[in-house]
């Protein structure tokens, strides 16, 4: 009988993964769609209060939705926000994505189109973008250096292609060790000849459920104005990833 | 038991295991050859990035003949739910 019952139990267990019952779509909430690191930085809420002055806040969010296109290709579909009363109208920043990604090993190449507009809707752009990475290659490049080393690093380039034609390279970077997560997305733009470069960064520690403390900086020009910010602050994070 | 890949080679489910866990040490080389079995997680505990893991799509390909989806790849946890993908993707042998 316990026999028969384990060997149930088994049969049930290797169905549930049977990769047909694998859902072809799915939702993840973190810091940005922007690249799969940020996805997994926590979205954040900061609250600040200085005496005599409001009380300010300052978001940072994304949501994706992540589906099948085929046996190699798949679709993500986003929204983005970086707003907050603690920032100046023209520095908050409201997006909208769609990109297909196609797997090419060693390479993978994902093009999209993306709508990005400041807080008051004065500046909007749209515009078409390719990118790539590679899947693998020296050591930490998407996976840990090693096991006492838990440092892992990706580069992409790509080009976005709408009003004007602006090249870029991204490089992020995370580490873990316990609850505690680091990571560091710095991203540089060439617009009408000139440089433009932005980098984010967060310290989270988890307390269970997707909710974090995260402390967060960014400092440089981020699109659509690239007009320059710099900002530090601790606040409550959430993070929804099933993939991960 | 025996399955058989797509070119039609015989495989036992412990021949799949030894095969899949071999790929999974070649694309972990900062990681002890023994500290990789079923049970290793390949996003926690090798820390595989979301599009390292699809690293395993060629060489399976190229070793055991069977070609496996992105999205069931993208989803896997471990190097046993790996196995398995493999493993179920071959037909019985009578």
């Amino acid at each position: 009988m316990k026999a028969a019952l384990a060997a149930l139990l088994l049969a049930a267990n290797a169905a549930a993964q049977e990769p047909s019952d694998l859902r072809r779509w799915e939702l993840l909430v973190g810091h940005s769609y922007s690249s799969p690191r940020a996805m997994l930085q926590p979205a954040t809420l900061t609250l600040e209060k200085v005496r005599g002055s409001p009380l300010y806040s300052v978001i940072d969010a994304g949501a994706l939705l992540r589906g099948s296109l085929g046996s190699r290709m798949w679709l993500e579909t986003g929204v983005r926000t970086r707003a907050g009363s603690a920032r100046p109208r023209s520095q908050r920043v409201f997006g909208a994505m769609a990109r297909a990604y196609r797997e090419l090993d060693p390479v993978l190449l994902a093009v999209g189109a993306e709508y990005e507009a400041d807080g008051g809707f004065d500046v909007q752009q749209t515009a078409g973008t390719a990118e790539l990475t590679p899947l693998g290659g020296p050591p930490g490049l998407g996976t840990w250096v090693s096991p006492g080393v838990r440092l892992r690093w990706r580069p992409w380039i790509g080009v976005a292609a709408g009003g004007d034609v602006r090249p870029y390279a991204r490089l992020s970077a995370d580490w873990a060790s316990g609850r505690v997560e680091a990571g560091v997305e710095g991203t540089a733009w060439l617009v009408h000849g000139s440089g433009r470069s932005f980098i984010k960064g967060d310290v989270s520690v988890g307390l269970g459920g997707g909710l974090f403390v995260t402390a967060s900086g960014e400092v440089g020009r981020p699109p659509p104005r690239y007009e320059r910010t710099g900002r530090m602050g601790l606040g409550l994070g959430f993070r929804l990833a099933p993939a991960q | 038991m025996r399955r058989k890949d797509d070119r039609g080679h015989r495989w036992t489910d412990r021949g799949v295991e030894r095969a899949v866990i071999k790929i999974v040490r070649r694309l972990s080389p900062g990681f002890a050859r023994k500290r990789i079995t079923k049970k290793t997680r390949l996003h926690t505990d090798l820390g595989w990035d979301e599009w390292y893991v699809l690293r395993v799509v060629k060489p399976i390909r190229v070793t055991l003949h069977e070609t496996l989806e992105d999205r069931v790849v993208l989803k896997i946890r471990t190097v046993g739910d790996l196995v398995r993908c493999v493993w179920d993707g071959m037909e019985s042998v009578g």
